[in-house]
Protein backbone atom coordinates (compact mmCIF):
# COMPACT_ATOMS: atom_id res chain seq x y z
CA UNK A 1 0.00 0.00 0.00
CA UNK A 2 0.98 3.50 -1.25
CA UNK A 3 2.47 5.41 2.27
CA UNK A 4 1.27 8.67 0.93
CA UNK A 5 -2.53 7.46 1.40
CA UNK A 6 -4.05 8.82 4.20
CA UNK A 7 -6.36 6.01 6.15
CA UNK A 8 -9.05 7.31 8.46
CA UNK A 9 -10.47 5.34 10.58
CA UNK A 10 -13.86 5.91 11.96
CA UNK A 11 -15.30 3.80 14.86
CA UNK A 12 -17.82 3.79 17.32
CA UNK A 13 -21.05 2.26 18.93
CA UNK A 14 -24.00 1.50 16.29
CA UNK A 15 -26.11 4.39 15.66
CA UNK A 16 -23.59 6.99 16.90
CA UNK A 17 -23.61 8.65 13.42
CA UNK A 18 -20.89 7.51 12.30
CA UNK A 19 -22.24 7.24 8.03
CA UNK A 20 -23.95 10.61 8.31
CA UNK A 21 -19.42 11.60 9.51
CA UNK A 22 -18.22 9.70 7.01
CA UNK A 23 -20.52 11.10 4.24
CA UNK A 24 -20.34 14.20 5.14
CA UNK A 25 -16.04 14.53 5.29
CA UNK A 26 -16.05 13.21 1.57
CA UNK A 27 -16.65 16.44 -0.13
CA UNK A 28 -14.36 18.57 2.16
CA UNK A 29 -11.48 16.26 1.41
CA UNK A 30 -13.09 16.34 -2.38
CA UNK A 31 -13.06 20.22 -1.60
CA UNK A 32 -9.45 20.44 -0.21
CA UNK A 33 -8.43 18.70 -3.47
CA UNK A 34 -8.24 15.03 -2.26
CA UNK A 35 -9.57 12.08 -3.58
CA UNK A 36 -11.27 9.65 -1.56
CA UNK A 37 -12.26 5.86 -1.54
CA UNK A 38 -14.90 4.58 1.16
CA UNK A 39 -14.28 0.82 2.88
CA UNK A 40 -17.35 0.11 5.33
CA UNK A 41 -17.57 -3.21 7.73
CA UNK A 42 -21.02 -3.48 7.36
CA UNK A 43 -22.25 -5.80 10.50
CA UNK A 44 -24.99 -7.47 8.94
CA UNK A 45 -25.90 -5.79 5.58
CA UNK A 46 -24.40 -4.07 2.56
CA UNK A 47 -26.63 -1.24 4.24
CA UNK A 48 -24.00 1.37 4.69
CA UNK A 49 -22.37 0.69 1.78
CA UNK A 50 -25.77 1.63 -0.40
CA UNK A 51 -26.42 4.26 2.12
CA UNK A 52 -23.33 6.22 1.02
CA UNK A 53 -23.36 5.20 -2.15
CA UNK A 54 -27.14 7.16 -2.15
CA UNK A 55 -25.91 9.96 -0.33
CA UNK A 56 -23.02 10.81 -2.34
CA UNK A 57 -24.11 10.06 -5.72
CA UNK A 58 -22.54 12.51 -8.12
CA UNK A 59 -19.91 13.50 -5.42
CA UNK A 60 -18.00 9.83 -5.08
CA UNK A 61 -18.08 7.31 -7.47
CA UNK A 62 -20.13 4.48 -6.79
CA UNK A 63 -17.07 2.41 -7.55
CA UNK A 64 -14.92 3.74 -4.82
CA UNK A 65 -17.08 2.75 -2.16
CA UNK A 66 -17.39 -1.07 -0.49
CA UNK A 67 -18.49 -3.07 2.09
CA UNK A 68 -16.19 -5.42 3.98
CA UNK A 69 -18.45 -8.04 5.97
CA UNK A 70 -16.55 -8.83 9.39
CA UNK A 71 -18.40 -12.11 10.25
CA UNK A 72 -19.82 -10.02 12.89
CA UNK A 73 -16.50 -9.39 14.79
CA UNK A 74 -16.57 -5.62 13.77
CA UNK A 75 -13.88 -5.06 16.73
CA UNK A 76 -11.35 -7.92 15.16
CA UNK A 77 -11.76 -6.58 11.80
CA UNK A 78 -10.07 -2.97 12.48
CA UNK A 79 -7.81 -4.65 15.23
CA UNK A 80 -7.09 -7.74 15.77
CA UNK A 81 -7.02 -8.94 12.02
CA UNK A 82 -7.46 -6.33 9.54
CA UNK A 83 -6.66 -8.86 7.07
CA UNK A 84 -9.88 -8.52 4.97
CA UNK A 85 -9.77 -4.52 5.45
CA UNK A 86 -6.05 -4.03 3.92
CA UNK A 87 -6.75 -6.48 1.31
CA UNK A 88 -9.98 -4.37 0.09
CA UNK A 89 -7.79 -1.11 1.17
CA UNK A 90 -5.47 -2.67 -1.50
CA UNK A 91 -7.50 -3.63 -4.40
CA UNK A 92 -8.97 -0.32 -4.17
CA UNK A 93 -5.74 1.54 -4.95
CA UNK A 94 -4.90 -0.88 -7.24
CA UNK A 95 -8.57 -0.35 -9.32
CA UNK A 96 -7.87 3.65 -8.63
CA UNK A 97 -4.40 5.00 -8.26
CA UNK A 98 -5.67 8.30 -8.27
CA UNK A 99 -7.16 7.80 -4.23
CA UNK A 100 -5.35 9.22 -2.05
CA UNK A 101 -7.77 8.84 1.07
CA UNK A 102 -9.40 5.81 2.37
CA UNK A 103 -11.67 5.99 4.75
CA UNK A 104 -12.29 2.87 6.91
CA UNK A 105 -15.61 2.61 8.55
CA UNK A 106 -16.02 0.24 10.94
CA UNK A 107 -18.87 -2.01 12.11
CA UNK A 108 -20.47 -0.53 15.08
CA UNK A 109 -19.16 -1.43 18.42
CA UNK A 110 -18.70 -0.97 22.07
CA UNK A 111 -16.57 1.15 23.70
CA UNK A 112 -13.48 -0.91 23.36
CA UNK A 113 -12.94 -0.53 19.74
CA UNK A 114 -9.53 0.83 18.55
CA UNK A 115 -7.96 0.97 15.19
CA UNK A 116 -5.07 -1.25 14.80
CA UNK A 117 -2.47 1.65 13.75
CA UNK A 118 -1.38 -0.68 10.71
CA UNK A 119 -5.28 -0.19 9.56
CA UNK A 120 -5.48 3.90 10.03
CA UNK A 121 -3.65 6.74 10.39
CA UNK A 122 -5.86 8.63 12.33
CA UNK A 123 -8.50 6.78 14.59
CA UNK A 124 -11.69 8.88 15.06
CA UNK A 125 -14.03 7.62 17.45
CA UNK A 126 -17.59 8.81 17.44
CA UNK A 127 -19.64 8.95 20.54
CA UNK A 128 -23.43 10.95 20.27
CA UNK A 129 -25.34 12.40 22.79
CA UNK A 130 -27.93 10.42 23.05
CA UNK A 131 -25.55 7.76 23.94
CA UNK A 132 -25.86 9.48 27.67
CA UNK A 133 -23.83 12.37 29.26
CA UNK A 134 -22.33 9.81 31.85
CA UNK A 135 -20.27 7.85 28.11
CA UNK A 136 -16.86 9.73 28.55
CA UNK A 137 -16.88 8.89 32.55
CA UNK A 138 -17.01 5.29 31.17
CA UNK A 139 -13.91 5.95 29.57
CA UNK A 140 -12.69 2.55 27.36
CA UNK A 141 -9.75 2.89 24.85
CA UNK A 142 -11.95 3.94 22.11
CA UNK A 143 -12.92 7.28 24.55
CA UNK A 144 -9.38 7.49 26.09
CA UNK A 145 -7.39 6.12 23.03
CA UNK A 146 -8.41 7.87 19.82
CA UNK A 147 -6.71 10.41 18.11
CA UNK A 148 -9.55 12.72 17.95
CA UNK A 149 -13.06 11.53 20.40
CA UNK A 150 -16.09 13.41 17.82
CA UNK A 151 -19.41 13.96 20.14
CA UNK A 152 -21.85 13.89 17.59
CA UNK A 153 -25.93 14.93 17.19
CA UNK A 154 -25.28 17.95 19.59
CA UNK A 155 -28.29 19.32 18.42
CA UNK A 156 -30.70 16.65 20.45
CA UNK A 157 -28.78 16.70 23.44
CA UNK A 158 -31.49 19.04 25.09
CA UNK A 159 -34.29 15.70 24.03
CA UNK A 160 -32.00 12.93 25.72
CA UNK A 161 -31.53 14.82 29.04
CA UNK A 162 -27.88 15.76 27.85
CA UNK A 163 -25.92 18.31 29.58
CA UNK A 164 -23.13 19.00 26.58
CA UNK A 165 -21.35 20.95 28.56
CA UNK A 166 -20.67 17.72 31.38
CA UNK A 167 -20.24 15.87 28.71
CA UNK A 168 -17.48 17.61 27.23
CA UNK A 169 -15.85 18.84 29.93
CA UNK A 170 -15.51 14.97 31.20
CA UNK A 171 -14.32 13.73 27.42
CA UNK A 172 -11.48 16.19 27.79
CA UNK A 173 -10.68 14.38 31.59
CA UNK A 174 -10.50 11.38 30.22
CA UNK A 175 -8.29 11.98 27.10
CA UNK A 176 -4.77 13.59 28.60
CA UNK A 177 -5.09 17.02 25.97
CA UNK A 178 -5.86 14.81 22.51
CA UNK A 179 -8.92 16.67 20.72
CA UNK A 180 -12.63 16.62 21.28
CA UNK A 181 -14.84 17.72 18.65
CA UNK A 182 -18.56 18.74 18.84
CA UNK A 183 -20.70 17.82 15.79
CA UNK A 184 -23.80 17.46 13.98
CA UNK A 185 -23.43 16.04 10.54
CA UNK A 186 -26.37 17.07 9.38
CA UNK A 187 -26.44 20.99 9.44
CA UNK A 188 -22.15 20.88 8.96
CA UNK A 189 -21.56 22.12 12.48
CA UNK A 190 -18.05 21.27 13.66
CA UNK A 191 -17.70 19.52 10.61
CA UNK A 192 -14.72 21.51 9.07
CA UNK A 193 -12.68 21.40 12.46
CA UNK A 194 -12.80 17.89 12.28
CA UNK A 195 -11.65 17.50 8.84
CA UNK A 196 -8.40 20.21 9.53
CA UNK A 197 -7.87 18.28 13.14
CA UNK A 198 -7.57 14.83 10.87
CA UNK A 199 -5.05 16.64 8.58
CA UNK A 200 -3.30 18.07 11.28
CA UNK A 201 -2.65 14.75 13.11
CA UNK A 202 -1.22 13.28 9.86
CA UNK A 203 1.33 15.80 9.32
CA UNK A 204 2.44 15.53 12.75
CA UNK A 205 2.51 11.56 12.51
CA UNK A 206 4.10 11.83 9.31
CA UNK A 207 5.77 15.19 8.52
CA UNK A 208 7.87 13.49 6.13
CA UNK A 209 5.56 12.06 3.75
CA UNK A 210 2.89 15.07 4.17
CA UNK A 211 5.26 17.43 3.36
CA UNK B 1 17.52 -29.21 10.22
CA UNK B 2 14.21 -28.34 12.48
CA UNK B 3 12.82 -30.52 15.94
CA UNK B 4 9.85 -31.74 16.07
CA UNK B 5 8.83 -29.47 18.79
CA UNK B 6 9.83 -26.58 16.55
CA UNK B 7 7.85 -27.52 13.74
CA UNK B 8 4.49 -28.09 16.33
CA UNK B 9 4.94 -24.94 17.22
CA UNK B 10 5.15 -23.30 13.36
CA UNK B 11 2.32 -25.44 12.96
CA UNK B 12 -0.01 -24.25 15.87
CA UNK B 13 0.60 -20.54 15.40
CA UNK B 14 -0.14 -20.71 11.60
CA UNK B 15 -3.49 -22.66 12.28
CA UNK B 16 -4.12 -20.57 15.36
CA UNK B 17 -7.46 -18.38 15.03
CA UNK B 18 -5.16 -15.78 16.37
CA UNK B 19 -2.98 -16.08 13.19
CA UNK B 20 -4.09 -13.12 10.83
CA UNK B 21 -5.64 -15.06 8.34
CA UNK B 22 -8.60 -13.54 8.03
CA UNK B 23 -10.55 -16.74 8.60
CA UNK B 24 -13.53 -15.34 11.24
CA UNK B 25 -14.83 -13.65 8.29
CA UNK B 26 -15.82 -16.09 6.74
CA UNK B 27 -18.11 -19.21 7.04
CA UNK B 28 -16.98 -21.33 4.41
CA UNK B 29 -20.73 -21.78 2.99
CA UNK B 30 -22.16 -22.28 6.20
CA UNK B 31 -24.35 -18.68 5.97
CA UNK B 32 -25.23 -19.28 2.72
CA UNK B 33 -26.75 -22.99 3.95
CA UNK B 34 -28.45 -21.30 6.97
CA UNK B 35 -29.90 -18.50 5.14
CA UNK B 36 -31.42 -21.07 2.60
CA UNK B 37 -32.82 -23.39 5.72
CA UNK B 38 -30.70 -26.33 4.69
CA UNK B 39 -29.21 -26.56 8.42
CA UNK B 40 -31.10 -26.48 11.82
CA UNK B 41 -28.94 -26.11 14.84
CA UNK B 42 -27.02 -28.68 16.08
CA UNK B 43 -26.62 -30.22 12.66
CA UNK B 44 -23.51 -28.16 11.35
CA UNK B 45 -20.98 -30.98 11.74
CA UNK B 46 -22.45 -33.29 9.48
CA UNK B 47 -22.38 -30.54 7.08
CA UNK B 48 -18.52 -29.69 8.13
CA UNK B 49 -17.59 -33.64 7.27
CA UNK B 50 -19.58 -33.34 3.89
CA UNK B 51 -17.89 -30.60 2.56
CA UNK B 52 -14.02 -31.57 4.20
CA UNK B 53 -14.63 -35.32 1.95
CA UNK B 54 -16.47 -33.65 -0.81
CA UNK B 55 -14.95 -30.00 -1.02
CA UNK B 56 -12.34 -28.42 0.92
CA UNK B 57 -10.39 -32.27 0.74
CA UNK B 58 -10.15 -32.87 -3.32
CA UNK B 59 -9.75 -28.89 -3.52
CA UNK B 60 -8.09 -27.13 -0.73
CA UNK B 61 -6.09 -29.49 0.73
CA UNK B 62 -4.99 -31.50 -2.15
CA UNK B 63 -3.78 -27.85 -3.60
CA UNK B 64 -1.55 -27.16 -0.36
CA UNK B 65 -0.21 -30.93 -0.53
CA UNK B 66 0.88 -30.34 -4.28
CA UNK B 67 1.92 -26.75 -3.55
CA UNK B 68 3.81 -28.07 -0.44
CA UNK B 69 5.59 -30.77 -2.55
CA UNK B 70 6.69 -28.34 -5.24
CA UNK B 71 7.65 -25.74 -2.74
CA UNK B 72 9.79 -28.25 -1.29
CA UNK B 73 11.81 -28.68 -4.37
CA UNK B 74 11.39 -24.72 -4.93
CA UNK B 75 9.88 -25.25 -7.78
CA UNK B 76 7.80 -21.79 -8.12
CA UNK B 77 6.65 -21.90 -11.56
CA UNK B 78 4.91 -25.34 -10.58
CA UNK B 79 3.79 -23.89 -7.24
CA UNK B 80 2.04 -20.90 -9.64
CA UNK B 81 0.29 -23.62 -11.19
CA UNK B 82 -1.26 -25.06 -8.81
CA UNK B 83 -2.27 -21.76 -7.96
CA UNK B 84 -4.23 -21.31 -11.28
CA UNK B 85 -5.79 -24.48 -10.46
CA UNK B 86 -7.33 -24.20 -7.50
CA UNK B 87 -8.13 -20.10 -7.91
CA UNK B 88 -9.88 -22.00 -11.01
CA UNK B 89 -11.76 -24.60 -9.42
CA UNK B 90 -13.42 -22.19 -6.63
CA UNK B 91 -16.78 -21.87 -8.74
CA UNK B 92 -18.11 -18.68 -6.95
CA UNK B 93 -16.59 -15.16 -6.63
CA UNK B 94 -16.95 -14.72 -3.17
CA UNK B 95 -14.91 -18.14 -2.31
CA UNK B 96 -11.88 -16.83 -4.78
CA UNK B 97 -11.96 -13.26 -3.38
CA UNK B 98 -11.99 -15.05 0.79
CA UNK B 99 -9.30 -17.07 -0.16
CA UNK B 100 -7.35 -14.57 -2.40
CA UNK B 101 -7.59 -11.72 0.44
CA UNK B 102 -6.70 -14.03 3.07
CA UNK B 103 -3.75 -16.27 1.11
CA UNK B 104 -2.26 -12.68 0.08
CA UNK B 105 -2.35 -11.43 3.00
CA UNK B 106 -0.82 -13.80 5.07
CA UNK B 107 2.20 -14.45 2.95
CA UNK B 108 2.94 -10.93 3.39
CA UNK B 109 2.77 -11.46 7.10
CA UNK B 110 4.24 -15.07 7.21
CA UNK B 111 7.50 -13.55 4.86
CA UNK B 112 7.81 -10.56 7.49
CA UNK B 113 7.35 -12.90 10.72
CA UNK B 114 9.47 -15.87 9.22
CA UNK B 115 12.70 -13.33 8.02
CA UNK B 116 15.53 -14.80 9.06
CA UNK B 117 14.93 -18.23 9.71
CA UNK B 118 16.01 -21.04 8.21
CA UNK B 119 13.31 -21.50 4.93
CA UNK B 120 12.28 -17.44 5.32
CA UNK B 121 13.19 -16.60 2.15
CA UNK B 122 11.31 -19.18 -0.01
CA UNK B 123 8.37 -17.33 2.48
CA UNK B 124 9.87 -14.13 0.88
CA UNK B 125 10.32 -15.73 -2.55
CA UNK B 126 6.43 -16.35 -2.71
CA UNK B 127 5.59 -13.21 -1.18
CA UNK B 128 7.47 -11.58 -3.59
CA UNK B 129 5.46 -13.23 -6.49
CA UNK B 130 2.23 -12.70 -5.29
CA UNK B 131 2.93 -9.18 -4.44
CA UNK B 132 3.54 -8.93 -8.08
CA UNK B 133 0.51 -10.50 -9.35
CA UNK B 134 2.05 -13.21 -11.15
CA UNK B 135 0.34 -15.44 -9.15
CA UNK B 136 -3.43 -14.94 -7.49
CA UNK B 137 -2.34 -16.30 -4.05
CA UNK B 138 -4.91 -19.05 -2.76
CA UNK B 139 -4.59 -19.50 1.01
CA UNK B 140 -4.03 -23.21 1.12
CA UNK B 141 -1.17 -22.40 -1.81
CA UNK B 142 0.22 -19.95 0.05
CA UNK B 143 -0.11 -22.12 3.80
CA UNK B 144 2.00 -24.66 1.83
CA UNK B 145 4.74 -22.75 0.87
CA UNK B 146 5.20 -21.67 5.01
CA UNK B 147 5.09 -25.18 5.93
CA UNK B 148 7.30 -26.52 3.28
CA UNK B 149 9.74 -23.20 3.95
CA UNK B 150 9.30 -24.20 7.91
CA UNK B 151 10.27 -27.80 7.48
CA UNK B 152 6.47 -28.99 8.46
CA UNK B 153 5.88 -32.38 6.72
CA UNK B 154 3.01 -33.02 3.88
CA UNK B 155 0.43 -34.67 6.32
CA UNK B 156 1.17 -32.00 9.09
CA UNK B 157 1.12 -29.14 7.15
CA UNK B 158 -2.91 -30.62 5.56
CA UNK B 159 -3.92 -32.15 8.63
CA UNK B 160 -3.30 -28.18 10.21
CA UNK B 161 -4.74 -26.40 8.13
CA UNK B 162 -7.88 -28.35 7.98
CA UNK B 163 -7.87 -28.07 11.69
CA UNK B 164 -7.58 -24.54 11.11
CA UNK B 165 -10.55 -24.52 8.48
CA UNK B 166 -12.89 -26.63 10.84
CA UNK B 167 -12.17 -23.61 14.10
CA UNK B 168 -12.81 -21.18 11.34
CA UNK B 169 -15.89 -23.11 10.82
CA UNK B 170 -17.10 -24.04 13.72
CA UNK B 171 -16.61 -20.56 15.02
CA UNK B 172 -19.13 -19.73 12.10
CA UNK B 173 -21.56 -21.85 13.59
CA UNK B 174 -21.04 -20.33 16.82
CA UNK B 175 -22.04 -17.63 15.27
CA UNK B 176 -25.07 -18.41 13.30
CA UNK B 177 -26.70 -19.93 16.39
CA UNK B 178 -25.85 -23.55 15.15
CA UNK B 179 -24.06 -24.47 17.81
CA UNK B 180 -22.61 -23.09 21.42
CA UNK B 181 -19.62 -23.58 22.83
CA UNK B 182 -19.68 -26.82 24.03
CA UNK B 183 -20.89 -28.14 20.75
CA UNK B 184 -18.80 -26.29 18.90
CA UNK B 185 -15.53 -28.10 20.80
CA UNK B 186 -17.52 -31.67 20.32
CA UNK B 187 -17.64 -30.80 16.60
CA UNK B 188 -14.28 -30.72 16.69
CA UNK B 189 -13.29 -33.47 18.55
CA UNK B 190 -15.50 -35.99 16.33
CA UNK B 191 -14.34 -34.27 12.97
CA UNK B 192 -10.86 -35.20 13.79
CA UNK B 193 -11.10 -39.10 12.24
CA UNK B 194 -12.37 -37.24 9.20
CA UNK B 195 -9.43 -35.25 8.97
CA UNK B 196 -7.03 -38.33 9.34
CA UNK B 197 -9.04 -39.80 6.20
CA UNK B 198 -9.53 -36.81 4.85
CA UNK B 199 -5.56 -36.19 4.69
CA UNK B 200 -4.64 -39.19 3.91
CA UNK B 201 -6.12 -38.79 0.24
CA UNK B 202 -5.24 -35.50 -0.04
CA UNK B 203 -1.55 -36.26 -0.21
CA UNK B 204 -1.88 -38.95 -2.51
CA UNK B 205 -4.12 -37.04 -4.84
CA UNK B 206 -2.52 -35.98 -7.95
CA UNK B 207 -3.05 -32.46 -9.05
CA UNK B 208 -4.87 -33.18 -12.06
CA UNK B 209 -8.13 -34.05 -9.48
CA UNK B 210 -7.81 -30.64 -8.05
CA UNK B 211 -11.18 -29.14 -7.35
CA UNK B 212 -14.39 -30.95 -5.22
CA UNK B 213 -17.72 -31.54 -6.57
CA UNK B 214 -20.11 -30.30 -3.95
CA UNK B 215 -22.87 -28.63 -6.24
CA UNK B 216 -24.94 -27.56 -3.44
CA UNK B 217 -22.42 -25.94 -1.36
CA UNK B 218 -21.68 -23.78 -4.67
CA UNK B 219 -25.60 -22.97 -5.23
CA UNK B 220 -25.53 -22.03 -1.50
CA UNK B 221 -22.58 -20.11 -2.14
CA UNK B 222 -23.80 -18.27 -5.01
CA UNK B 223 -27.03 -17.28 -3.77
CA UNK B 224 -25.17 -16.10 -0.44
CA UNK B 225 -22.74 -13.74 -2.29
CA UNK B 226 -25.85 -12.07 -3.60
CA UNK B 227 -27.65 -12.19 -0.49
CA UNK B 228 -28.92 -8.80 0.69
CA UNK B 229 -27.54 -9.82 4.18
CA UNK B 230 -24.92 -11.38 5.71
CA UNK B 231 -22.47 -11.17 8.15
CA UNK B 232 -19.51 -13.57 7.02
CA UNK B 233 -17.34 -13.19 3.08
CA UNK B 234 -18.41 -16.49 2.53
Amino acid sequence: MSDNVLRVGIGGPVGTGKTALTEALVPLFIAAGRTPGVITNDIYTQEDAHHVRRELAGILDPEKVIGVETGACPHTAVRDDPTMNLAAGEEMLERFPEIDTLIYESGGDNLTLTFSPALADVFVFVLDTSNGEKMPRKRGPGITESDILVINKIDIAQYVRTDLEIMERDAHAVRDGKPVVLTNSLDGTGLQELFDRILAHWAATQPELVA
Amino acid sequence: MSTSIARLLVSLQLSDSAFPSGFYTMSHGLEGFRQAGLVQPGKAGALLEDLLVASIGPGDATALARAHNAAERREWDAVADLDHVLFASKLNAELRVASTRSGRQLIDIAAETFAGAQGGADIAEWAARVKAKQSPGCQPVATAVCYAAMGVPVAEAVASDLFAFCVSFAGAALRLRLTDHRGAQVMLREIQPIIEVVTADAVVRPAADIGGFAPNADIASAAHERAEARLFTS
